[in-house]
């Protein structure tokens, strides 16, 4: 047993290459065989695909494969749940779990760059010659509990409802009374804005919204600060510090004008 | 018969002659020998065509992404004729108009799928296989630098249609960029393209999509198969003819002492 790894592994390397060479099959045509028939099937479930894409579906009518797409990019309405391609949904669901400001970068940094260094560094910590699955338990049961995770995240990132802006505009009216604003055009004018920007996709208000990427809940964010702090902050939020929300200048000086009234207006239900 | 065998001899030279000239200045026709006329082990079989498989669904993305970037225009100004931005315009003739547009833009949206599929599965072979250990541990690091390209161009190639789909998902990314430390600002101002994203921000992914990460991605594709080819494929470990498996003890030491010295370079 004097003998280490590094010899042991040349060794098992030098008879693999010993046996191809003597009791192997050709690689052309033999092998490349195979891999011709495979990659047909490929082209062929590609070329399908597509066929039952554009057939089902009609311009912004989506079929069982999705629309041809759908309305132009819009910046102005928000009224639009944001979705990735699904492989990306798993990434889109931990980023729920992980919603309090200070976790956020968990989500989006964090497990994927471990992640990402686990499967870079596998041949160099798991080390042992053995290859056969049923002799490596560790392996095949980290394995299994990494496709477990994935798919289930996978699974809940398809299947997360967000509400639309135009069901949560029907709101305004109840949140312009339990806040005390109705008789504030500005602030009912900003709440209908709130409402289809967008907003809730990432903060809460009144028990609604998704809590995102650890945006906070506003139901009383009118207690702290009043409306030009509130307009400042959603020209620039990178200059108050927050360099997870885009900026809103877009919407125009009189839209962030009646958003920063309704923002000054929530004061919370207890307050009223 | 030696009047035919001179004239064989004609015909091969007129076709080997440019072979042998451009096989010595570059080695090609030697390299496509080295590739092609080499064995396997015998056990190797369905399992072990995932690689090509994505390797064509690669192929497949490389050609209609050619197509589809003869006809895309990436502006998110608006078309005076249509009302819309360009780049949407341009996605809705391709899809609408353009001969067979739809099959190659169709091909093309769910070949991204179809590869990134592949790259996972052709992953959990080699996992399963413990095809990742020595010597081919460079093999699998250039493997997970395929799938964190693809996926990139995946997410890089979903904002080109620019429509709400795309812009807000895009919006999303751009804004989880921001949150990581030292760099995610910076990175997230530079993909946005200033306050609002707009046609900068098209201007830069169509970049990345279209060279970039396909240089990236293609590079490493050609380190990848080049080290398959020179390391070998793995055979199936639990397989009774495995290449490369223990053999009873007599048989072992005797094949051992030959071959270690000829073949490792010794201790």
């Amino acid at each position: 047993m004097a003998r280490d790894l590094g010899e042991l592994n040349r060794e098992d390397f030098a008879r693999y290459k010993d046996d191809v060479k003597k009791e192997g099959k050709p690689f052309f045509p033999r092998a490349i065989f195979h891999d011709t028939v495979m990659s047909f099937i490929v082209v062929c479930v590609i070329t399908a695909l597509a066929v039952i894409w554009y057939y089902d579906a009609d311009g912004v009518k989506p079929g069982i494969l999705g629309p041809w797409y759908t309305e132009p990019a819009d910046p102005g309405t928000t009224d639009f749940v944001p979705r990735p391609d699904w492989y990306f949904y798993f990434l889109f669901y931990l980023l729920r779990i992980f919603k309090w400001p200070e976790t956020v970068f968990i989500a989006t940094v964090g497990i994927p760059t471990i992640g990402l260094m686990l499967l870079i560094g596998l041949p160099f910590y798991d080390r042992r010659r053995e290859r056969r699955p049923l002799h490596r338990p560790v392996a095949m049961v980290a394995a299994v509990l990494t496709i477990l995770s994935m798919a289930v995240l996978t699974w809940k990132g398809a299947t997360a409802k967000e509400a639309l802006g135009s069901e949560l505009v029907t709101l305004v009216p109840k949140w312009a009374e339990e806040q005390g604003f109705a008789d504030n055009p500005e602030a009912v004018k900003g709440a209908e804005l709130f409402a289809q920007s967008g907003c809730l996709n990432c903060h809460t208000y009144m028990g609604q919204g998704a809590g995102n990427l650890g945006a906070p809940n506003l139901s009383e964010i009118g207690a702290t600060n009043d409306a030009s702090y509130f307009v400042q902050y959603l020209t620039n939020p990178a200059a108050f510090g927050n360099t997870v929300m885009g900026s809103y200048a877009y919407l125009g000086q009189e839209n962030l004008a009646a958003l920063g009234d309704f923002l000054a207006a929530s004061k919370g239900t207890s307050s009223k | 018969m030696a009047a035919k065998s001179k004239k064989d001899l004609l015909v091969a030279n007129a076709i080997l002659a440019p072979l042998d000239w451009v096989d010595e200045r570059t080695g090609a026709v030697r390299g496509t020998k080295w590739f092609l006329f080499r064995n396997v082990p015998r056990d190797v079989s369905w399992a072990q065509t995932l690689g090509s498989a994505a390797l064509t669904a690669f192929i497949v993305q490389t050609l209609t992404g050619v197509i589809l970037a003869m006809y895309y225009e990436p502006s998110s100004s608006i078309d005076p004729i249509t009302g819309k931005p360009i780049a949407y315009s341009s996605i809705e003739a391709i899809t609408n108009e353009l001969t067979l547009g739809w099959l190659v833009r169709g091909m093309h949206r769910w070949g991204a799928s179809v590869f990134i599929i592949l790259l996972f599965l052709h992953m959990g072979r080699v996992f399963l296989f413990g095809a990742y250990k020595y010597p081919r541990e460079l093999t699998w690091i250039t493997g997970v630098f395929i799938l964190a390209t693809g996926m990139l161009l995946g997410f890089t190639g979903y904002l080109l249609p620019w429509d709400q789909t795309a812009y807000w998902a895009t919006v999303v990314g751009i804004n989880l960029n921001g949150t990581a430390p030292f760099a995610g600002p910076w990175l997230a101002q530079f993909l946005a393209g200033g306050p609002e994203i707009g046609s900068d921000a098209l201007a830069k992914w169509y970049a990345l999509h279209m060279l970039v990460l396909p240089g990236a991605i293609i590079g490493l594709i050609g380190v990848h198969i080049y080290l398959v080819t020179r390391l070998g494929v793995s055979s199936p470990p639990w397989s009774s003819e495995e290449a490369g498996r223990e053999r009873p003890p007599v048989q072992t030491t005797g094949t051992r002492s030959g071959l270690v010295r000829g073949g490792g370079g010794g201790d």
